[in-house]
Order: C-alpha cells, then sequence, then structure tokens
C-alpha cells in the first residue's frame, strides 16, 4: 500500500539508476546480439577494412591514381605493379585502392539521402493517407515505371553537363568541378531519386498496418501528438525492415555505381572507380590479356556488396526486440 | 459532490460503403466526481463507441459525431480545438483498452512509454519522469519495478501489462479514468486483481472511473451507477443495488437472466436472449429492442420510448416496463418446479 507522499507527484524525485548505464547495457546486448551472427561480422569486417583502405589511400597505395608512365604501359603482375599496368602505364593495384573512396562515397550517400526520402514520404504517404498518399504514390509509381538502371543513365546522363556547365561560370566552384566532384553528385541524385520509391512503399505498408494496431489508439487516447506517433511509436516498428532495405540497397548502390561508371555514365576517368576500370580493360585490346584487370574490380564489387548484405541481415536479428532473450 | 462529466444527446455516424451506421444515437449521461459509472451492453451496442466519442477518438472519416454535448471541467470537449483536446486526453482523462497484449508498443521499453506522458503532459525531464514511473509501477503492484522499467513489453504477462497501462493512465492524475473492457482478455483470477487494483486507486486518488463490460457480475462490487446501452441507446439507467433488485427495462432482465448462478439450487438451464441486436444501418422506428421483447405491445414497434424515471434515480426506455424483481422470481419458481 503506498503512502500519500509516494503518491504525490514530486519532481525533485532522486535518481536511481542512470540513465547511461541504461543505454550503455543496451549497447552492450546489441554488440553481443550481432556478434551471434559470425557471417556479420565478417561482413563488417570486409566493409571496414574497404573504409580504412579508402581513407588512408594517399599512403597504402603505391602510386598516383592518375600517374601515367609511358614506360610501364600494358605490364603484367610484377613486384613493381601487383596487378600490373593498363594501356598508359597507371598502376592498377594503386587505382583499385583509390577507387575504394568512390564506391564508399557514393554508395552510402546515395543509399542514406534514398532512404531518408523514402522513409518520410512512407509515412506521410501510410499516416495521413488521403491526398499526401495519392501525391506520393502515384509519384513513386511514374518513377517505377521505368527501369531502375535506365532512368539513372537518363539522370545522370541529362543532368551531369548542365550541371557541370552551369556551375563552371563559378570561379570559386570551376576547379571542384574540374576534379568531378559534379559527377559525384550527379550519381549520388541520380541513385537516390531511383531508390526512395520502393523503400517508400515499404514503409507505407508498413505503417497501413500499424496505425491500426491498438497502441496507436492508446497513445492517442494519451494525447500524444500525431506528428510524435508517427515518429516515436510507428516509425520504431517499422525499422527492422527499413534497416534490411537499408543494407540491400547499399550493395546494390555499389553495384548501381559500378554499373554506371562502366557504361560511362557515372565517374569518369582520371577519377577512379571500380565499374570505369573494368570498362577500361573491357575496351581495349591487348596481348597477352589480361583477365585479372577484369577480375580485381569485380571482386572488389562482389565482397563490398555482399559484406554490406551480411550486416543487414546481421542487424535485423540484433534490432529486432522479439528475439531477445534476456 | 459536483458533476464531472456530462454528455448531452450525443450522436454518431459512421459512413460506409453500405450506407450510415448509426452507432450512437442521442446518448445522454453524467459522472460525478469521484463516481463509479458502470457500461453495460452486448457487442456492437455502442459502448467503446460512445467513450471514444467522448475522448474525441473516433477515425473521423468515417466516423462523425454528428450531434451532442460533452461537458467536463466547464468545457464542451466536443467544441475545444485539436490542441486543447490533447492536453484533456492522459492528462485530465485517462483511457485503458481491452486487450493489454497489443496496447503496449512492442518495440520501446516500458520506461519510454510511461515516460513520455509524463514529459508531455507535466513537463517533467527525463529523470524526473523516470524516477516517477518506477513510483507509478510500484503503485500499480510490479514487483521489483527498478529493474522491470526498462523491460519491453513481451517481457510482461497479460496481467502485468495492463498494470502497465494502469499505471500509464494514471501518470498525470487524471479526473477521470475509462476503462474500455479492461479485464476482458485477462483470466479470472487476474481480472479480480486489477478491479481491486483500479478500486483502490480511486480511493486514493479521489477520480471517477467510467468501466465499459459485458460482464453484469463484475459491476456490483465496482460501479455506484450502471447504464445499460442497446443499439446505440440507453435503456436503463439506475443505482446499482436497484438494478439487480429490480431491474425494469425488458433487455436488462434478459441480461440478469442470463448470468449463472452459484446461489441456485437446482441446475437449469440458463435464459438466452432471442436473436440478434438490430442492423445500425437500417435503424428501426420504435423501440430498438421490440423485435426480441417479450413484452413487447404495439406501441412498441411504433414509438421509440424515451427514458424515463421509473423511481428515485432509476429510468428507464421502455413503454410496458415490467416489474423485473417479480418477473424474474416467477421464472426462477416455473424453472425450479419444471426441474423437480
Amino acid at each position: 500500500m503506498p503512502t500519500p507522499e509516494q503518491l504525490a507527484i514530486d519532481r525533485r524525485a532522486p535518481l536511481r539508476v542512470s540513465v547511461w548505464q541504461v543505454r550503455w547495457r543496451r549497447f552492450t546486448d546489441f554488440t553481443r546480439r550481432y556478434a551471434r551472427n559470425r557471417m556479420a561480422v565478417i561482413g563488417l569486417l570486409i566493409v571496414l577494412t574497404w573504409v580504412v583502405v579508402g581513407l588512408f589511400a594517399p599512403w597504402i597505395a603505391p602510386y598516383g591514381y592518375d600517374k601515367t608512365n609511358y614506360n610501364a604501359a600494358n605490364q603484367p603482375p610484377s613486384f613493381a605493379h601487383p596487378l600490373g599496368t593498363d594501356a598508359l602505364g597507371r598502376d592498377q593495384f594503386s587505382r583499385m585502392i583509390w577507387a575504394a573512396r568512390t564506391a564508399l562515397i557514393v554508395a552510402p550517400t546515395a543509399t542514406v539521402v534514398g532512404v531518408v526520402l523514402g522513409v518520410f514520404f512512407g509515412l506521410l504517404a501510410g499516416y495521413f493517407g488521403g491526398w499526401i498518399d495519392e501525391i506520393v504514390m502515384r509519384l513513386s509509381d511514374v518513377l517505377f515505371a521505368f527501369p531502375g538502371l535506365l532512368f539513372a543513365l537518363l539522370l545522370a546522363a541529362t543532368l551531369q553537363p548542365r550541371l557541370a556547365a552551369w556551375l563552371s561560370q563559378f570561379e570559386r566552384i570551376k576547379p571542384w568541378v574540374r576534379a568531378g566532384y559534379v559527377e559525384f553528385f550527379v550519381v549520388v541524385i541520380a541513385l537516390s531519386l531511383v531508390g526512395w520509391p520502393g523503400l517508400a512503399r515499404l514503409v507505407r505498408g508498413q505503417v497501413l498496418s500499424l496505425r491500426e494496431q491498438q497502441f496507436v489508439e492508446a497513445a492517442r487516447a494519451l494525447g500524444v501528438s500525431p506528428w510524435r506517433i508517427m515518429w516515436q511509436h510507428i516509425f520504431p516498428n517499422a525499422l527492422p525492415p527499413v534497416i534490411v532495405a537499408l543494407s540491400m540497397s547499399m550493395g546494390s548502390a555499389v553495384v548501381a555505381e559500378a554499373s554506371l561508371s562502366f557504361l560511362g555514365i557515372g565517374i569518369t576517368p582520371p577519377t577512379p572507380s571500380w565499374g570505369a576500370m573494368i570498362y577500361n580493360e573491357f575496351a581495349s585490346w591487348r596481348s597477352p590479356s589480361a583477365p585479372w584487370l577484369l577480375w580485381a574490380p569485380g571482386l572488389a564489387v562482389a565482397a563490398l556488396t555482399f559484406a554490406f548484405n551480411f550486416i543487414g541481415d546481421g542487424l535485423n536479428e540484433a534490432l529486432n526486440p522479439q528475439d531477445r532473450l534476456t | 459532490m459536483g458533476r464531472l462529466l456530462e454528455v448531452k444527446n450525443l450522436e454518431t455516424r459512421f459512413h460506409t460503403q453500405d450506407g450510415t451506421v448509426h452507432a450512437v444515437n442521442g446518448v445522454s449521461f453524467y459522472v460525478d466526481e469521484g463516481e463509479t459509472l458502470g457500461v453495460v451492453g452486448e457487442s456492437g451496442s455502442g459502448k467503446s463507441v460512445t467513450m471514444l466519442s467522448v475522448m474525441r477518438l473516433i477515425p473521423q472519416p468515417p466516423g462523425e459525431i454528428t450531434n451532442g454535448e460533452v461537458w467536463f471541467e466547464g468545457r464542451d470537449l466536443l467544441k475545444i480545438d485539436k490542441e486543447e483536446m490533447r492536453e484533456v486526453r492522459g492528462n485530465r482523462i485517462a483511457m485503458i483498452f481491452q486487450d493489454p497484449m497489443t496496447s503496449l508498443n512492442p518495440v520501446l521499453t516500458i520506461e519510454r512509454q510511461i515516460t513520455e506522458v509524463l514529459e508531455l503532459h507535466l513537463g517533467m525531464n527525463h529523470q524526473q519522469a523516470r524516477a516517477r514511473a518506477i513510483e507509478l509501477l510500484k503503485m500499480v503492484g510490479i514487483p521489483a519495478a527498478e529493474e522491470r522499467i526498462d523491460s519491453y513489453p513481451h517481457q510482461f504477462s497479460g496481467g502485468m501489462r495492463q498494470r502497465v497501462m494502469i499505471a500509464m493512465g494514471l501518470a498525470c492524475h487524471p479526473r477521470l479514468l475509462i476503462a474500455d473492457e479492461p479485464t476482458t482478455a485477462l483470466d479470472v483470477t487476474i481480472q479480480a486483481q486489477i478491479v481491486e487494483l483500479v478500486k483502490r486507486l480511486r480511493d486514493e486518488i479521489g477520480m471517477s472511473v467510467i468501466w465499459i463490460t459485458h460482464d453484469l457480475a463484475l459491476l456490483a462490487g465496482l460501479a455506484d451507477r450502471i447504464i445499460v446501452m442497446y443499439a446505440g441507446q440507453i435503456v436503463e439507467s439506475s443505482p446499482v443495488h436497484e438494478l439487480y433488485k429490480n431491474p425494469r427495462h425488458p433487455y436488462t432482465i434478459g441480461l440478469l437472466q442470463s448470468i449463472p448462478r452459484l446461489d441456485e439450487k437446482q441446475r437449469e438451464r440458463l435464459q438466452a436472449i432471442e436473436g440478434l441486436p438490430p442492423d445500425l444501418i437500417d435503424y428501426p422506428t420504435g423501440c430498438p429492442f421490440a423485435p426480441r421483447c417479450r413484452f413487447a405491445i404495439e406501441k412498441c414497434w411504433e414509438v421509440d420510448p424515451p427514458l424515463e424515471e421509473v423511481s428515485k434515480g432509476h429510468y428507464s426506455a421502455c413503454w410496458v416496463k415490467p416489474e423485473g424483481a417479480e418477473i424474474m422470481h416467477q421464472w426462477h419458481a416455473s424453472n425450479t418446479e419444471e426441474s423437480q
């Protein structure tokens, strides 16, 4: 039986367990559950390796990515050039390393932008319904009507020269345009615009079933605002599939960036990209043939894609509270 | 005792593809301070929709409150704007729901869900809210509240979850608690515990309670007054003991006869009310209970009877107003004879 003092609202009540203690415990719980999935740990290691390689490229790579040496063109692998050189005498091993930067800038940025857009519009459409839903869904239908890569290709091809020309008129920005940053920007825009409708649909579907749940009604009965219900109550429930989709689209964004570059639309030389490297070796005749010049970037793309997917699986298991055995 | 809540002539409709559903049809009732009002009726009788209308939680569309006033603390809740209404919900009027398994958000900790209300309505910071949440959990009888507070709902049993729901409802010391069949999904022993808990907290905090149920027996020890609903109308309203002693509406009589009783000596068949409730889309003229009524006279089919006082504080909407006590006595007598 509580005393009246216990029942009274004491705004200065002492805290018994620190909030940070709880958060730390929750974090260690999470890492333990994640570590149970061995492939997820391997995936994380692969991604981290590439991140380190990309970050420290200037120190790791034996040559610059645009360093040409006509005296050493079309060389087979050797100690000086572990993956040989291309027709311009650029060290392929160094270019592989530099290209990790490109992949790890473009793919996560494009995915995150796409996911943020998708989650935002999906939540709005699903929760409020009505005309908001109509607009968002018809828009995504239009985007869905094009094959993803084709649409990204169209966007990148039409956007890139115009944007570059427009930005070149500003003296300050001109060197950035020259250095190829516009290409990154355009590829990110193209990939995220292609990516968001799928996510918006996924989120909307989740929200449609979640908003009818009794806990949403209970939250409304407690006076919680619609905006807060949407983000605090519905969004966390829709999160597991979003996280899986996030990691999957990370993987496919790596592939998409490579594809665009392979088709000569995305990142163009001298900026190194695995896709562009494959194209380069693919397009030029050479004897004796040099299959490692295709395999190496191809394997890099594959490894990164798989790694992201494994991470997705691991996160899904670790974040799903139903599986917690505590 | 002052009036806390007064509902006048409430009407709620749902516009569906098949037509307009007349869910609540001119319902008027009141709740005094500190009083417990029981609301009884079968499924689809409009009990829940009435209370959701009071809270303005009817989804619009398809629902619409077409008429009525809801007076609470000097304001008509149907007239104030959305933000003001949000301040009332959870803060002045709290509501707990039927199924504790689905009323809690599965991915948020208990702590997050209780502190949210406190931060929202009382402007507490997180630490204060957490400390208060632990007190609340202790108050509703959760053992080891300091540790349990960081659990997720699925780590609680049904009864414990309903206690958590009650703790959330009572977090801001509301004046009125609306309990929408809070024990229906629980087993009988837990049911009794929850009823006892609400009674205790009601007396300690001094709030009023509206308890919706289809279980008349449960209300005997809990409510001060009972209203009986049928087809979106109130058909009888009475102080609790008067209702059990002398029910005056044929529907209430039927309900009371359909409760199995342990104190009967002879084994006898339970009396069910024949037929089904009326179609609320094609709402009947006349008394909605007439097609199922043993006492119906011609007038019942033509004019819907108003709620009239039959004795002090006891109202019944019936042209015939049979003496329920007498009928039940006779009926039991005849049954006992038959079985002998």
